[in-house]
């Protein structure tokens, strides 16, 4: 099935009633080439990139609920490559060029909507460390530009800029950051990676692995049954450490619950996404017109997806600091995702010690964005049993070497990444 | 969730703040770097009943180790760790 | 050389001084449902049993204060001075300005560690009807009566902010609550308190020196 003005006309003329599938649901084969544990937007990309650029097809992805279950369906939608420290720059860049081109690669409309990501700031300190970071952006060829008030009160002319404790000095502006429609990633990968072949198999958790007499692993066990396969590729997110001790791993990964919320519809409001500098409080507006925003992470460890009021109140402090005018709108709905924090907050794509057994984790509350670099990066590692030149620092062992990523320089505290 | 201080009694977890597992114990100074690694880097990440490190900021200041599950946000125990107050507690 | 001419003013102040207008504030088409006051003029030192040493402590406080130190949280009517629970084996000790330092280093030398805090923290009262109310929209603990008694006292958050809390004997059948909080924090808590009691209207005494 080919999407297009035609497909569309064609479709309606039947009332919408004959949309084929837009991914088969395949039975689990007995043995795979690769086998991906996770059908959250980075298991589906990886999948994609193993059959696209790869030539890799017998493929399957196995997600225990249904793809896009996890943080895939859950995050606020932002993308974004903002970054300041070598490893996160190229590689977050990477992906922004791949959502750039994603709808025509995967023939399906993921809402992409390049509308610009504000970053606040509120002192002179600050504007200094957003200089610097939009200084390294350009350097790296990214667009960036640092506003003062006057260009800030241009884009948001209702946000609170003379707040006593925290006034509004000015901006970092990504123009090409935004928002896309995270289902739609999730389907749109889907769509693409099972036309090339691979199967997505639903409500099948991976519940262990099969090794053979020299530890290698040679298969995984799930609910519906032993598959084998020549290689694995664990991207479970939140479940990263779960999924990891099946082959006697540990990891230098923590799970926190962060919260999300969105509002009923209002007019358009919101020009992009803002992020407060003072506080924990994001925001961006769907195109349904919904508020949808966020803030700090729990900060405990949790499996629940499922978040606690304090966090409730303090993104909801932060939103009337930054901007008093949506005090009056009603919040809609609010959940939890399990986020895997990595040491540094920066993620791990790498081998593991376990031979034929890939990680992808560790993406914190930011890995939405990372998505199709995700996904092109491990197919790469996999594939090709080498290292991705814009992934090549994500390693598992950089901790141990002290080569570690940290854009907030918090040290080894996750919850405070 | 509210943990329930013994010293202060049951009170929302935003007073609290978190330090996490309790279960990693500061290596000898000599037992070499793949023990400060693990000690450091590496983490159980329990999905299930954990002990872990709270403390009260937020009220009276005291570390607190309390046993909760992960998967439910259910609390087992809450015991306060060394110091006055654990000494107290205990006699 | 440039002579530096510098005006100095040594005038008593209070951490709410910059901000604090007596007289009525919110609603003004009833009767203030509460009363809200700084309270000035007294002594205020922190005291720690050292390790191993909370009986001694509190042997000290019987005999220099005539009451037991406070084990749990609740605040003690002690001979000159009232004796806060803040933590495990510690208590603030609040007395009218004067000797207060200097009572408690004579009673606990040796046995406590103990930190002036005179200066270091504003004290406000809240009372009258809407009390509670008032308290209930910022405050996470349950301040009725059965569970917070008279003397009852508490170390909690209220708006982010550390505070101690406990409640004084009644006015006029009304609860009487006092709060104590970092004086660099004090105007911020102000402001909250004035927000949350707006709707009731709230009378603001001028500052008067803090009586048990
Ligand atoms: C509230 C919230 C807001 C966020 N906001 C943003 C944002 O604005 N921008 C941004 O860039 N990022 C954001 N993120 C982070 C982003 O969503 C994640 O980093 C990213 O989705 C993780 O990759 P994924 O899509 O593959 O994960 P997931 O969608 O979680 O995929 C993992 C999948 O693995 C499955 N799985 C787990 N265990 C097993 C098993 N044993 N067997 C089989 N399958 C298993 C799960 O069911 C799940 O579907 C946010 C996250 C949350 C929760
Ligand atoms: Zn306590």
């Amino acid at each position: 099935m080919k999407y297009s003005i035609f497909s569309l006309a064609r479709a309606a003329l039947s009332g919408h009633k004959n949309w084929p599938r837009t991914w088969r649901d395949p039975e689990p084969q007995k043995q795979y080439d690769v086998v991906i544990v996770g059908g959250g937007g980075h298991g589906l990309a990886t999948a994609y990139h193993l059959a696209h650029e790869h030539g890799i097809r017998n493929v399957a992805v196995l997600e225990k609920g249904w793809i896009g279950s996890g943080n895939a369906g859950r995050n606020t939608t932002i993308i974004r490559s903002n970054y300041l420290l070598p490893g996160n720059i190229g590689f977050y860049e990477m992906s922004m060029k791949l959502w750039e081109t994603m709808e025509s690669d995967l023939n399906y409309n993921a809402m992409v909507s390049q509308r610009g990501v504000l970053n606040l700031y509120h002192s002179d300190a600050q504007r200094d460390a957003y200089a610097r970071r939009g200084n390294a952006m350009r350097i790296n060829g990214i667009d960036s530009e640092l506003l003062d008030q006057a260009g800030v009160r241009k884009l948001a002319p209702f946000l609170n800029f003379d707040n006593a404790r925290f006034p509004i000095q000015g901006g970092l502006l990504q123009p090409r950051g935004g928002t896309a429609r995270h289902d739609a990633v999730v389907w749109g990968y889907a769509h693409a990676a099972d036309k090339l072949g691979v199967d997505i198999i639903q409500n099948c958790e991976v519940t262990g692995f099969t090794r053979d007499a020299n530890g290698k692993v040679t298969g995984v066990e799930t609910s519906r049954g032993t598959i084998g396969a020549g290689k694995v590729g664990i991207a479970v997110a939140g479940n990263s450490s779960r999924v990891a001790a099946m082959a006697g791993l540990r990891l230098p990964i923590e799970s926190h619950v962060l919260q999300a919320f969105v509002s009923e519809g209002i007019k358009p409001l919101i020009p992009g996404v803002i992020t407060f500098g003072a506080g924990h409080f994001y925001v961006s507006q769907s195109d349904k017109g919904g508020l949808v925003f966020g803030g700090d992470i729990d900060g405990y460890n949790s499996y629940a997806q499922r978040g606690n009021l304090p966090v409730v109140e303090d993104v909801c402090e932060g939103g009337m600091a930054l901007m008093p005018v949506i005090g009056r709108v009603r919040l809609l709905r609010q959940w939890g995702g399990i986020m895997d924090m990595s040491m540094d907050g920066s993620p791990i794509i790498d081998k593991t010690p376990v031979d034929g057994l890939y990680l992808n984790a560790g993406w914190c509350y930011g890995g939405f964005k990372a998505t199709p670099g995700s996904g092109f990066v491990f197919a790469h590692l996999i594939a090709r049993d080498e290292l991705h030149r814009e992934g090549a620092r994500f390693r598992l062992d950089r901790f141990q070497r002290g080569a570690m990523i940290d854009e907030k320089g918090q040290g080894a505290q996750p919850n405070l990444h | 969730m509210r943990i329930a201080c013994p010293f202060c009694g049951p009170r929302e977890n935003g007073e609290f703040s978190y330090l996490g597992d309790a279960k990693p114990k500061r290596p000898a100074p000599d037992a070499g770097q793949d023990a400060f690694y693990d000690y450091v880097y590496l983490r159980d990440n329990v999905a299930g009943e954990m002990e872990e490190l709270w403390y009260h900021g937020g009220g009276c200041r005291s570390w607190l180790k309390v046993r909760r599950n992960t998967v439910t946000h259910e609390i087992f125990s809450v015991e306060p760790v060394a110091g006055a107050g654990a000494q107290k507690v205990a006699s | 050389m440039v002579e530096l001419s510098v005006e100095l003013s040594w005038a008593e102040t209070t951490p709410l001084s910059r901000i604090y207008a007596a007289g009525r504030q919110g609603a003004k088409e009833h009767d203030a449902g509460l009363t809200m006051a700084e309270q000035t003029g007294f002594e205020l030192v922190q005291v720690m049993a050292r390790r191993g040493q909370w009986s001694a402590t509190d042997q000290a406080c019987k005999e220099a204060y005539g009451a037991s130190a406070p084990a749990k949280p609740h605040a003690v009517v002690a001979q000159g001075a009232l004796l806060v629970w803040s933590g495990p084996d510690q208590f603030l000790v609040l007395s009218p300005r004067g000797d207060g330092l200097e009572r408690a280093r004579l009673a606990f030398a040796g046995m406590a560690s103990l930190s002036e805090q005179s200066d270091g923290r504003s004290l406000l009262r809240i009372s009258g009807a809407r009390s509670r109310d008032l308290l209930a929209k910022v405050c996470s603990l349950d301040l009725h009566p059965a569970v917070f008694p008279q003397w009852a006292a508490a170390a909690t958050s209220i708006d982010h902010t550390s505070v101690n809390l406990w409640r004084s004997t009644d006015r006029d059948g009304e609860a009487v609550f006092h709060l104590l909080v970092f004086a660099t924090f004090a105007e911020s808590l102000w402001h909250t308190l004035l927000d949350s009691g707006a709707e009731y209207g709230v009378a603001i005494d001028a500052p008067g020196a803090w009586q048990a």
